[in-house]
């Protein structure tokens, strides 16, 4: 059962995060993964609060493997935060590199914690 | 140096083709492929199960892992195989993507540092950074094999290359190659 549900939450992540990939870069350009970003963040936010809403409000596992792993693992990425910042790198920008990761790791943190602290909030 | 055919420049596009994942069949790929990716992920937590605060062996083995598979697929599809429309929405954006995982990777590393596992914390985000950007850059540099870095110096193709967007006509050139 939990299963089907991997599958159902994988691949609607996977749809989502190329959807929002799409308009941020039809929006903002090629130049910087901004679409990649806002997708880590605001993914790494929605787990932080479901991981809070689990440890204070006893939200079932298999709803939090469903949920966590499965929509929110397939949503965002780290394999194209990793590939990106090597290919700008590569290609003479390492300023722009460097924004990717210190911007990706602080916001991405700061988003799963602030999350949290909303989740236990609640 | 001459390169051998169909490793560097543009390639010749499917014309009208604006966004080539778009419509049906690219679009299964890419669920399909996120499918099999979360599949996969779930695979590797069960098999490397651990404490709730030890160390996150499972996240890191995935997002190093996704990160060398990302980097050889998009090097082969910008160098050697431009025109394939299959590869990049399945194992690209669909299984890369579904299998690696940043927002799990943050929330590891919050949960750590929260409980006084500040030094696993920071071993954690260090080793995947290494190792995860160590991955990429491995994994392109082999599928590049033999090709060497491009003429301006342009190691690894254009990341923008993953969303399959077309770069924008004359535009940037997308694998450093001459245009």
């Amino acid at each position: 059962m939990i299963l089907f549900g991997l599958v159902a939450a994988g691949a609607c992540g996977a749809l989502l995060r190329y959807e929002v990939e799409l308009r941020v870069r039809r929006r903002f350009g090629p130049s910087f993964p901004y679409g990649t970003l806002l997708i880590n963040v605001s993914g790494s936010f929605a787990l932080g609060v479901l991981a809070g809403l689990a440890e204070h409000h006893g939200v079932g596992t298999d709803v939090v493997t469903i949920l966590g792993t499965g929509l929110l693992g397939a949503y965002t990425t780290f394999s194209t935060f990793t590939f990106d910042t090597v290919g700008l790198a590569g290609r003479g920008r390492s300023g722009a590199a460097a924004a990717n990761l210190g911007a990706s790791l602080v916001l991405g943190l700061g988003a799963a914690a602030l999350g949290l602290a909303a989740g236990h909030l609640v | 140096m001459p390169e051998s055919p169909g490793t560097n420049g543009p390639s010749p596009r499917h014309p009208g083709a604006e966004h080539p994942h778009h419509g049906p069949g690219p679009m299964a790929a890419i669920a399909g492929g996120g499918a099999l990716g979360t599949l996969a992920r779930y695979g590797v937590e069960r098999a490397v199960a651990a404490d709730t605060l030890g160390f996150p062996w499972a996240t890191l083995t995935v997002n190093v892992v996704g990160s060398f598979v990302l980097g050889v697929v998009i090097t082969l599809l910008a160098g050697r195989w431009p025109d394939d429309r299959w590869l990049r929405p399945l194992v690209a954006v669909g299984f890369c993507g579904g299998f690696t995982t940043f927002s799990t990777f943050a929330l590891e590393i919050d949960q750590r540092a929260r409980h006084g596992h500040a030094g696993a914390a920071a071993a954690y985000l260090v080793a995947s950074l290494v190792a995860g950007l160590g991955a990429a850059l491995v994994g392109s540099a082999l599928a590049r094999g033999r090709t060497g870095p491009g003429p301006e110096g342009a190691y690894l193709p254009d990341p923008d290359l993953l969303a399959g967007d077309d770069p924008p006509p004359g535009g940037h050139d997308a694998t450093g190659g001459p245009a």
